[in-house]
């Protein structure tokens, strides 16, 4: 653990506290396995002493914001984290005199389970191409990080590569074993619609068998829905208990939104999202 | 011929235009397949994608989605996001494994009952190929 920048992080959120200019602190505590790490909220002075940053530090905390939309929340932020508050921002979902940006300089994270660690960076970071947040108002740094630059889409070009039927087979085994808990679009930071497609009853879009191919649909409709929204943060995929490769999905839409219309999500908080727009000249494959 | 595949396709046709070439073809008397079970949507930026992958999931070979010229569009502007919405769909659809040859879109205008009439008949003659969705 890096005391020095969790040094940096206490001393902040101390003195946003004591000076009343945020109502509490969204940050990392140690989880009760002694290995791992959980959100915790601070809200007293004291509280501080329970915050923690190290390569542990998984999930995207950005999502606690959009319940807290009414007081003035300070909330630590990886570097991919950033894109998420870019993107909330970009939607209109969070004011930014509404928000202290802690950013942290990342040198990536590991795949934790309940009291177990890998010692290896998640995929996601080994691809990662910020060192920095995007966005902070506050940043804690200590040594100067260094990224492995592995190369994007690896996943995606593999899969892409692989027949129809191959593909359909993989899917559908993959897709048989979704319980649709829904655990995917709790976590997403982008799904905060107050009602989801999925539990409208009139019209039923999907059925509530859980089955393959109401999954199927589920698992698509998801995936499509944050077409040029989802940050790649791969928090669905940490959270799936059946471990289906959700970030297959997200990183194919992702990959085409950037062919098809250069534009990556959360990089910059005033640029038109791709699907709300267009150009009368491109074809985009379609014949006039 | 009676072994022949009958596919059953979905046609979500815009009101303005292509609904009118359906129109217009069975005016002018021409024969297209009856494969083809048609839906008048208000616009083809209408048509959401959970439409489509619905009809798949209900078992629909091929799905059609055919709306006006880009330029031509009684609402402006409805055809230009329905362009980017499937050129992202019909990608996503081969990656899931549906196959993107599923899914067509096409722009039909009011006066074009021919040229509905061959993208009917074609898209149905690729689908009788294709054979039924379970088994490919």
């Amino acid at each position: 653990m890096d005391s020095e920048l969790i040094q940096q992080i206490r001393n902040q959120a101390r003195s946003l506290l004591e000076s009343g200019e945020v109502k509490g602190i969204i940050g990392y505590e140690r989880a009760s396995d002694g290995l791992t790490a959980r959100p915790f909220f601070a809200y007293e002075p004291a509280a501080v002493e329970r915050l923690i940053f190290d390569e542990t530090c998984t999930h995207n905390l950005t999502k606690y914001l959009l319940n807290k939309k009414t007081e003035k929340m300070a909330v630590v932020v990886k570097p991919c984290d950033s894109r998420t508050i870019n993107l909330l921002l970009n939607e209109k979902q969070i004011r930014r005199d509404m928000v202290f940006v802690m950013g942290v300089a990342c040198p990536g994270v590991v795949e934790t389970s309940w009291n177990h660690k890998d010692g290896t960076l998640q995929a996601r970071c080994k691809i990662c191409q910020l060192v920095e947040p995007l966005v902070y108002d506050f940043l804690a740094r200590h040594e100067a990080v260094e990224r492995p630059q592995g190369e994007p889409y690896r996943d995606v070009q593999e899969m892409e590569t692989k027949s129809v039927t191959e593909r359909k087979d993989f899917w559908v085994e993959q897709f048989e074993r979704c319980i649709r808990c829904y655990a995917c679009r709790q976590v997403c930071p982008g799904c905060y619609c107050p009602e989801c497609f999925v539990e409208q009853l009139d019209p039923l879009w999907v059925g509530i068998r859980i089955a393959p191919k109401e999954n199927e649909l589920w698992q698509i409709m998801r995936a499509f829905h944050l077409a040029g929204r989802c940050i790649g943060c791969d928090e669905c995929e940490h959270v799936c208990p059946v471990n289906i490769p959700l970030s297959l999905l997200n990183h194919k839409l992702e990959k085409e939104v950037k062919e098809l219309f250069d534009f990556q999500a959360g990089l910059n908080p005033e640029e038109q999202p791709p699907l709300t727009t267009f150009k009368k000249e491109e074809r985009l494959g379609f014949e006039e | 011929m009676s072994s022949e595949y009958h596919p059953k396709i979905i046609g979500f046709l815009c009101n303005w235009c292509s609904y009118a070439g359906a129109d217009m073809a069975g005016t002018s008397r021409m024969s297209y397949p009856s494969n083809i079970r048609i839906i008048r949507v208000p616009c083809s930026g209408r048509v959401d994608p959970i439409l489509l992958i619905k009809c798949f999931q209900q078992g629909a070979d091929g799905v059609l989605v055919s709306g006006c010229h880009p330029g031509d569009c009684h609402y402006n502007e409805g055809n230009y996001h329905a362009r980017r919405k499937f050129a992202l769909l019909c990608d996503f659809l081969d990656y899931v494994g549906i196959g993107k040859e599923r899914l067509r879109i096409e722009w039909v205008s009011a006066s074009e009952g021919q040229r509905f009439v061959d993208k009917v008949s074609n898209f149905t003659k690729e689908m009788a190929k294709l054979g039924p969705r379970s088994e490919s």
